[in-house]
Formats: structure tokens, C-alpha cells, sequence
């Protein structure tokens, strides 16, 4: 086998089991090592592609297609069967989230709040600037004595294109989320989870909405974040 | 399940077995399922949302998958025509290179700056090269069964395949030398 058909074998498929290329290796010590070397190269790719996976993303997939299913159900099938779905998601709701569900604008804010210790140690300072120029996209502007912003990212809550800021507040990290507030659903003005706490308000024309670990932390927050924040209407 | 109402009994059961199908597709492949997608996308915010569209499209037609062994390509079938759906609905903004979140949240170590350029290097592969090379060895597909998911030849799929980890190599040979110029 010559040396060109050997190397576009082995790149096509490192671990190829060709008994033509196995052959050519055994009897070529220089196509033996360039065979090691894409090996090793290959284990660097697969490393690489293995990128995490939400930890809750089953049964993220899960609680949606129950979800469609109880809508779906509800049209077509009998009452005594879409009284039985609606007990059984009534039941998976419960369990899931204990406490009372909040929106889904809500909910994916909860959910992104999970993260922040993770994502604030993953980009380490934020300037000013660009949270500015983010900030711009919704019309908005922030100051600087809103606190220090350890994270500023857009974040899809309810497919709408928001951007999170996470603010180190007295006691932990403040989440604040920015949406477009004439694409957004409205969103109660209080909600909570087991370990989170969070209120939502329009400043003009963005909603925001503000998640933390305690009433008083989001309450306090919140205050700094309608006198540090701008937005034009 | 013993219910007077037979018929109520045998709609709950094909139900309860579609439910049970269902759970055992998502617990299975759901993690190789969002891999492929977040490379195939190079956002993982938007990565996820196209695998929940996926999975619930796949929950509807969930009767048409008659053979498990080819519930891979059957999804991922589903998940390129989602993510072709994406670009119909809505014209994305341009998602630039820095601010590609296929990064690992988890990954912090100073020793994985070389994964860290790999990714980059491979988010910067084409298309073309880069969705064969993922479903190779995220997927473990073989060349024919690419060839038969993006529709094409196995020749080409071997070509694009060889191109592509050339390609990654000249990246990584060119990143050493410039990592070792502005370190050294």
C-alpha cells in the first residue's frame, strides 16, 4: 500500500480494521508510528467533542412530552382518559416541583439560576462596557454601582433572547435577566422554588426579572437594580 | 391494569407502552443526541431547545420507529430537519466565535487549554467536514451509515472525513507554534 492511500486511510478511520492498512503497518515501522500518532490525535477529538450535557436535560425531555401529551389528550380522547392524564401530570408536577409551578418564562429563569456559581467562575471579570453594549440591544444601560458583575450572557428563557447578569450581591450571587418586555409573556410578579427566590417588573420597555436566594436579598436588589439601570421606552 | 372496560384497558396499555419506549429513547440517547446537536449548531442554549423540538417530534412519531437499532439515525434525521426549521422561521443573529458556547462549563483547568483550542478548531471546520467527522465518533457511525444519513457517497465521506482531521491537524500544528511564540 503506498504511503498516500495509507495516511487518507487511517485519518478517515483511525481505527480502521482494513487488513490491507494493518498489513502495510506491520511491515513499515514509519507507518506503524504516523498510525500511533493519529491514534493519540484521535483520542484528543474525541475528549474534545465530548462536551457536557445539562444534568436535568431528561428529565427536562420528559416533563414537556407529558406535557404535549396532556394537551394533545385532552382533544381527542374520552374524559375518563384525559381525567387520568390530568391526575398523572397533576401527580408529576407535584412531585417534580413541590412548591407551586411557576411560568415558563419563570421556570427557565429558575433553571438558569442553578448554573451561576458555575457560570460566574467560568469568565471570571466582566467590564462595564460590555455589559453596556449587551445592554444596549434592549435599550438599556446599567451603572456601575449596581455592584460587581461577575457574568453577562445571553440566555434564552422561553426561546426569547435575554440577557443574564450575575452580580455579587451582600450574601450570594444575584441573577438579573433582561427581556424584551412586547414578545414576553407576563410573568408573576413573585415566584420561588425550593432554593430560589425571584420577582419580575418592567423598566420601560425591558421586563425584568431578578432570581436570588431570599425575598430580601431579590427585595434589595431589586431596588438598586430600578435606580442603577436605564432603559428608554 | 385490570379494568371492567377492556377497551379502556388497551388504550391505557398501548399507552403505558409508547410511554415506556419513549423514557427508554431519551434515557439511552438523549447525551449523544445533545452532543451532536451542540456541534452541529455551536450553541448550546440553541442546541438544547432543537433537542427538546426533536424529542417531542420524535414523541408524535414515535409508531413510525419500528426498528430500535435505528433510532440514532432516525433522530438525528428529525434533529437536522428542526435545525433546518430554525433557519426557515427566523434569520439567527450571527453567533460569533467567542461567543460560541460549546465550551464545557465544566472545564477549568489550565490543562485544558489544548481542548480548549481543539473545540475552537473544530467549531471552525466547515459544515461539511465537521457533521461527518461528529457523527463518526460521537455516534460511532461507520462510512456507509454516514453516507446514508447526510445522502451522499462513502467516498466522499471518507474524502471529507480525511480532510477534516488534516485539516485539524494543521490547525494544531499552527497553534503550538504560535502558543509556543507569544508564551516563549
Amino acid at each position: 500500500m503506498d504511503d498516500l492511500t495509507f495516511r487518507r486511510t487511517v485519518y478517515a478511520d483511525p481505527f480502521t480494521k482494513e487488513m490491507a492498512v494493518i498489513d502495510a503497518a506491520k511491515n513499515d515501522p514509519k507507518k506503524q508510528a504516523f498510525w500511533d500518532e493519529v491514534k493519540a490525535m484521535e483520542m484528543s477529538i474525541e475528549q474534545a467533542l465530548d462536551v457536557s450535557v445539562p444534568e436535568n436535560l431528561a428529565d427536562k425531555l420528559l416533563l414537556r412530552q407529558s406535557i404535549a401529551e396532556h394537551s394533545e389528550q385532552k382533544q381527542k380522547r374520552p374524559w375518563y382518559i384525559a381525567m387520568a392524564a390530568s391526575i398523572a401530570l397533576a401527580a408529576l408536577v407535584t412531585v417534580g416541583m413541590l412548591t407551586q409551578a411557576p411560568s415558563g418564562i419563570a421556570m427557565d429563569a429558575l433553571a438558569h439560576v442553578e448554573h451561576v456559581e458555575m457560570e460566574s467562575q467560568k469568565y471570571g471579570l466582566v467590564d462595564l462596557q460590555d455589559v453596556n453594549a449587551k445592554l444596549a440591544n434592549y435599550n438599556g444601560s446599567i451603572n456601575q454601582k449596581i455592584g460587581e458583575i461577575v457574568s453577562a450572557n445571553y440566555c434564552y428563557l422561553s426561546s426569547i433572547k435575554s440577557l443574564h447578569l450575575i452580580v455579587k450581591g451582600q450574601e450570594g450571587l444575584m441573577s438579573l435577566f433582561v427581556l424584551p418586555n412586547n414578545i414576553t409573556d407576563d410573568v408573576d410578579s413573585s415566584f420561588s422554588n425550593d432554593e430560589h427566590s425571584g420577582t419580575s417588573f418592567l423598566l420601560e420597555s425591558a421586563r425584568i426579572i431578578v432570581v436570588g436566594e431570599n425575598d430580601g436579598e431579590v427585595n434589595d436588589f431589586s431596588a438598586k437594580a430600578k435606580q442603577f439601570m436605564q432603559f428608554s421606552a | 391494569m385490570s379494568g371492567n372496560n377492556f377497551e379502556t384497558a388497551s388504550v391505557s396499555t398501548d399507552m403505558m407502552t409508547k410511554q415506556r419506549r419513549y423514557e427508554a429513547l431519551v434515557k439511552a440517547l438523549h447525551a449523544d443526541i445533545f452532543r451532536y446537536a451542540v456541534w452541529l449548531i455551536k450553541d448550546r442554549t440553541i442546541a438544547e431547545d432543537v433537542v427538546q423540538e426533536t424529542f417531542l417530534r420524535a414523541w408524535k412519531s414515535l409508531d413510525s420507529l419500528q426498528d430500535e437499532a435505528a433510532a440514532k439515525s432516525w433522530l438525528i434525521t428529525i434533529l437536522r430537519r428542526e435545525n433546518a426549521r430554525r433557519f426557515e422561521r427566523k434569520q439567527f443573529d450571527l453567533v460569533d466565535i467567542d461567543d460560541v458556547s460549546v465550551a464545557d462549563p465544566k472545564a477549568t483547568d489550565a490543562s485544558d487549554t489544548q481542548q480548549r483550542d481543539l473545540r475552537r478548531a473544530i467549531a471552525q471546520l466547515a459544515d461539511d467536514y465537521r457533521e461527518p467527522l461528529v457523527l463518526q465518533v460521537i455516534m460511532g457511525f461507520s462510512g456507509d451509515e454516514i453516507a446514508a444519513q447526510l445522502d451522499l457517497n462513502k467516498n466522499t465521506v471518507m474524502t471529507r472525513l480525511f480532510r477534516a482531521r488534516s485539516q485539524l491537524k494543521e490547525i494544531m500544528t499552527n497553534n503550538s507554534t504560535i502558543g509556543a511564540q507569544i508564551n516563549g
